[in-house]
This record gives C-alpha cells, structure tokens and sequence, in this order.
C-alpha cells in the first residue's frame, strides 16, 4: 500500500523538523519492534524537552515498540527511531531488544517454548 | 532505510523489568487476510506505519519501480499480544507488492517465523512468500484462509501446487476468528520449535 498524501495534512511541522534534519543517531540500531520504556529521568528532568520528545515518553509510562511510537506520532518509523535513539542516549527510555539465539538468529528454545506456552493459554 | 543508533557502552538506566520483543510475519498475496488476521489477535487497535523509501533502502534495481524514492512511503499493518509479563509479541502485516520485499529482510531478521495466508481461489499468490521464507530457511506455516468453496481443496492438493516441504504445517483457519488465528500462531511456533537450533 502507499499512503496518500492526506494522513499528512494535519501534520504542521515538517517531519525531518523533528529530528533537526538527522536521519540517524550514534550507537546500535533499534529493530522494529524493539521496545522502549520511560525511565524515571523525565519527572525530574524532562521540562526542557520538546513537544514531540514528552509525548514519546510519555507514552512509554507503559512498554511501546518503535512502530507503535511511529503510529501514534504518525511520523514514519525512521524519525520515531532517531527520537527514540536520542532518548534512549541521554537516558529518558529503557531499551529493551529483541534476544536472538547464536544458531539460526532466531529467539531462541526456551524463549520459544515460553511463547508456545503463553499462546496456547489465551 | 533511516537509521538510528543507540550507545550501548551507557550504563543502563534502572527498571522494574526486562523485557523481550518477538515478532511474527503474516504474509501472503494481496486480499489473503492479512489485515483481517492481524486485526482479529491485536490486543490494541491494529496500527499503520509508514517506512520512507530511500536510496539507502532501495537497491539500484528497484529505482526504476519507486521514480520519486523521497517521498514514496509504505504502509505496513502490525498488532500486538502481550504474552507473558516479559515476552511481548508482534505482528507485522508485510507488504504484499514485490517491490517492497527488500523491507521484507527488515522484518524476517529474529523474527520467530511467518504465517503464510492462502486464498486457495488465487493460491499462485503466495508463491513469492512461501519462496521467500524457503530461501531464508525462516520457519512458516500455510494457513489456508476459509473463503467460500474452498474447503473442498483437499490438503495434499495445496501442497502439491505449493510444493511444501513434508514438515511444513498447512492449517486451515478463519482470519476473522481470533481463536482460529492463534491457532495459526500455535502451529507456527511449534514448528519453529522443532526447528529451533538455540
């Protein structure tokens, strides 16, 4: 699908206003579904933040990946994970990553079995 | 694709817990049930997202398909199922147009595997993912999804047209019926488990 032009309307500020024009920051890189939480930083120092960087933390007062951050912001995932990276740097979010297993990249036997599990409970 | 970084040399910052992001891809041939799958297992509202297209994202073959490759964006479906206290587990609805597939090594990369969704009317639709996940030796299932007359396909009929290997599952199912879509998700992960290496 491509999206029209018409989800952006709304949108005042030009995206790449958000990140100062960068499309990247310095450290690893966040998968998709890699998973942020607000650390508690924000409460005692977050007032100088900009508007677009409190709403992020403070959607992450619960656990949010970084497409969900995207969506709700709807801005594309690519500006959600400079955003985030920043936060993530200067230690407003938590980053949670995915675990990969040594063999075949993927999670992992107990990671998997523990998903099977709680699958087949709901 | 943009691409941010994070310092991983920082001490982190104190939590309560850790927790653990897995994904699962739901593919297949457009109007398969994609959307209608990732939908009926969310537990939020199913969400798009955009991906920019740009030329770090784009291989030089795929210019002449996207002409305007800083503005084109795709749209990409995704759910979520908070599974246990730590493991929390998404969806991605994967772009179906094979122009879009180099997004498809984004998604595969640790993900537990892929629910391959079947119209049996149009089965030559899911021919790329079912190849696609093949190659990259990423766990999937076929989930043959229950459009009207197709429950009379018998199995080894789809198999044969799919060229499945043996231990590949093939499942029939409902996409608009979540007990049915987590059944597919079940299915998927005990065949990843089998396969499952670490």
């Amino acid at each position: 699908m491509t999206l029209d032009d018409h989800q952006h309307r709304d949108r005042v500020v030009p995206v790449y206003a958000f990140t100062g024009g960068r499309t990247r920051t310095v450290g690893q890189e966040l998968p998709l579904e890699a998973v942020v939480t607000a650390t508690e930083l924000f409460a005692a120092f977050g007032g100088s933040l900009q508007a677009e960087s409190r709403a992020i933390i403070e959607m992450c007062s619960g656990p949010k990946s970084l497409v969900e951050i995207g969506a709700a912001l709807r801005v594309p995932v690519g500006v959600a994970r400079v955003l985030v990276g920043d936060l993530a740097n200067t230690g407003y979010l938590e980053v949670h990553l995915p675990r990969t297993a040594a063999g075949d990249g993927g999670p992992g036997h107990a990671i998997l079995g523990r998903l099977l599990d709680g699958l087949r409970s709901r | 694709m943009d691409s941010a970084r994070v310092d991983t040399r920082r001490p982190p910052p104190p939590t309560n817990r850790q927790l653990i992001p897995l994904k699962i891809l739901v593919a297949g041939g457009f109007g398969a049930g994609k959307t209608t799958f990732v939908g009926a297992v969310s537990e939020i509202p199913p969400l798009t997202t955009e991906q920019h297209l740009t030329a770090l994202s784009i291989g030089v073959d795929d210019t002449a398909a996207v002409p305007d490759k800083t503005t084109t964006t795709v749209a990409m479906d995704f759910g979520r199922i908070t599974v246990d206290q730590q493991l929390i587990l998404y969806l991605f609805g994967t772009p179906g147009q094979s122009r879009f597939w180099f997004m498809w090594d984004e998604l595969a990369r640790g993900a537990v595997g892929a629910v391959v969704l079947v119209d049996l009317r149009r089965i030559d639709d899911c021919f790329p993912a079912v190849d696609y996940f093949e190659d990259r030796r990423l766990p999937f299932v076929v989930a043959a999804n229950a459009f009207p007359g197709t429950d009379v396909v018998p199995d080894r009929a789809v198999r044969e047209a799919l060229a499945l290997p043996g231990g590949c599952p093939l499942v029939r199912m409902d996409a608009r019926d979540p007990r049915s879509c987590t059944d597919a998700l079940v299915a998927l992960v005990e065949h990843a488990l089998a396969r499952s290496t670490g």
